[in-house]
């Protein structure tokens, strides 16, 4: 029998030292760095009140635009009703105020005192905005529906074997797929200035979408039966569109091309359901797709039509997305993706090669409309896309 | 979840096509207020269009218009119209028929083989189609609430021509 060991006989345990040392440290150096400012206005302000005086500063209007009041719209108070009062709906070209004060306060004669956030890098209007935000913002925010509510789960029928894997495996791509397009604009919106708020807006309902069709997609394949596979194709494409190098390039894959994709199959999925649950959960998710897509048509367009050299811009973009295209195609030529289609298409395993057939038209169909989109943007892809314009299936 | 309109709720019996069975659509989208209100917006003019629904089996068209939560405009549309309107819903009077009687079936909800979506995706037998791709994006924007202002019309009796 081994000898007992004795508690006090053991070394002491080590110091622990606090796992966010080095961060603290950076925070307070960082902090202290900066005390001569806000540390002055830290002791103006215990002065005064100590003195029990008042400034009242904050009540002078002459600089701002005081007294010309917002008017609701039928509709009620839309970012647009509030852009039309004259010293607010400017949008700069260029945004330089750095930091959080609104744009149409009076923050000029402030901003010496002001930090500066060094991660608004995004400062050009023009690699952010789209014409259509402020409508989509508005219809993003009226068209919200709620996962766990508004889909009549109740009526969830089961299925055969084989359409009940493959509503599952799709439902498992789909959860794997759509939250790049929250995590894309919130990798890119902490960047934008807050001039550019009704971009950002707009990105946050873009992320509130994502996290329901995540969560629907995901609900629904648990409630028929569990996820299935995922898939390294399905990565490498969501890793181009998240490595994207501008915000105007992930914009085009995520928005125009991939959500355009997506749009695609979440009308295939309402066309292929078999139950009426499914369908519901397919058009409701459309309808976000879509307005997703609208952002990102019109965001290229913006930015082609105010590019200092177009011809440059378009070259870049060209570039960008003949790598772009081929990395999406690993995901869409997936076995885990074609194939639970196909069957769906078909409606069963044993007629797998019609829906096949159904198949090569939908992506017929897709690429149309993705070069259509291209041509409404200003972005001439025709004659250099990459993709192939027929699904080559069968014909090796 | 889609609308209940439970069943035939009048003895109405509308013909179909007509401007009066779209705009007996466009008010019980009015009367049903609540639930589009629970949708969001639709802003989009629409033209539908019998392919051959009118004189000597022509073409015939309905142009709606939706502001907000209503249909607010309903007309028979004209070729001006059709330039307007952001984008084209056309089918054959067989289809439009297959498509009214199924919801009338489903009490207000089509079939899985009958919804907007269903009959549109490849092109046929529905062709939803615009110049601009972006105007015809609102077809699926509004997706929704324009399958729910169709099923409206199992509320009342539609009438086809023979």
């Amino acid at each position: 029998m081994a000898e007992m060991v004795r508690v006090d006989s053991l070394r002491p345990l080590p110091v622990s030292s606090s796992m966010n040392e080095e961060a603290i440290e950076r925070y307070e150096t960082e902090f202290k760095q900066h005390a001569t400012k806000w540390q002055e206005i830290l002791d103006r302000n215990a002065e005064r009140m100590k003195k029990g005086t008042y400034s009242l500063e904050w009540m002078k209007t002459d600089k701002a635009a005081w007294g010309r009041r917002a008017k609701p719209s039928s509709r009620g108070l839309t970012y647009t009703d509030i852009n039309n009062v004259p010293g607010y709906g400017t949008i700069p070209a260029k945004a330089t105020c750095l930091n959080f004060a609104p744009r149409g306060s009076v923050r000029d004669e402030y901003a010496s005192e002001m930090p500066v956030v060094d991660d608004y890098t995004l400062v050009d209007r023009d690699e952010s905005w789209a014409d259509n935000v402020i409508t989509l913002y508005e219809e993003a925010k009226a068209r919200q529906w709620n996962a766990t509510r508004d889909i009549p789960w109740s009526e969830l029928e089961r299925l055969p074997d084989d359409l009940e894997k493959a509503t599952c495996q799709l439902a498992t791509f789909l959860t794997e797929v759509e939250f790049v397009a929250a995590d894309f604009p919130a990798k890119w919106l902490y960047k934008i200035p807050q001039d550019f708020l009704e971009v950002k807006s707009f990105l946050v309902t873009q992320m509130m979408d994502e996290a329901r069709h995540q969560e629907v997609f995901r609900k629904r394949a648990i409630a028929g039966g569990g996820l299935l596979h995922a898939s390294p194709g399905f990565e490498w494409a969501l890793k181009a569109i998240y490595d994207a190098p501008t915000h105007t390039m992930g914009t085009f894959l995520l928005n125009l091309l991939g959500e355009g994709l997506v749009l695609t199959l979440f009308r295939s999925g309402e066309m292929i359901a078999k139950t009426h649950v499914d369908k519901e959960i397919f058009r409701r998710c459309l309808q976000d797709e879509a307005r997703h897509v609208s952002y990102g048509v019109l965001e290229l367009k913006n930015y082609l039509d105010h590019a200092p050299d177009r011809e440059k811009a378009l070259e870049e973009m060209h570039r960008f997305a003949d790598v772009g295209e081929q990395v999406i195609l690993t995901s869409f030529s997936e076995a885990a993706l074609a194939e639970p289609v196909a069957i769906l298409l078909g409606g069963g395993l044993d007629k797998i090669d019609q829906g096949m057939e159904g198949q090569g038209k939908l992506w017929q169909i897709s690429m149309e409309e993705y070069l259509q989109r291209c041509d409404r943007a200003g972005f001439p892809r025709r004659e250099r896309c990459t993709l192939p314009l027929e699904m080559q299936w069968g014909c090796g | 979840m889609e609308a209940e309109h439970a069943e035939v709720t009048s003895r109405e019996e509308i013909a179909f096509p007509s401007v009066e069975w779209f705009e007996r659509l466009a008010q019980l989208m009015k009367h049903n207020r609540a639930r589009n209100e629970h949708l969001g917006y639709i802003d989009c003019a629409v033209i539908f269009t019998v392919l051959d629904g009118g004189l000597r089996g022509k073409p015939w068209s309905a142009q709606v218009t939706f502001e907000e939560f209503e249909a607010t405009d309903v007309r028979e549309a004209t070729s001006a119209d059709l330039a307007r309107a952001d984008f084209s819903v056309d089918a054959t009077l067989a289809t439009w028929r297959e498509m009214i009687e199924s919801i009338a079936r489903g009490r207000g909800r089509p079939d899985l083989t009958h919804t907007l979506n269903y009959l549109s995706h490849t092109g046929e037998p529905i062709r939803v189609w615009s110049d601009d791709p972006l105007r015809k994006d609102m077809f699926f924007r509004f997706n929704q609430s324009l399958q729910e202002f169709i099923n409206a019309s199992g509320t009342f009796r539609t009438i086809f021509p023979d």
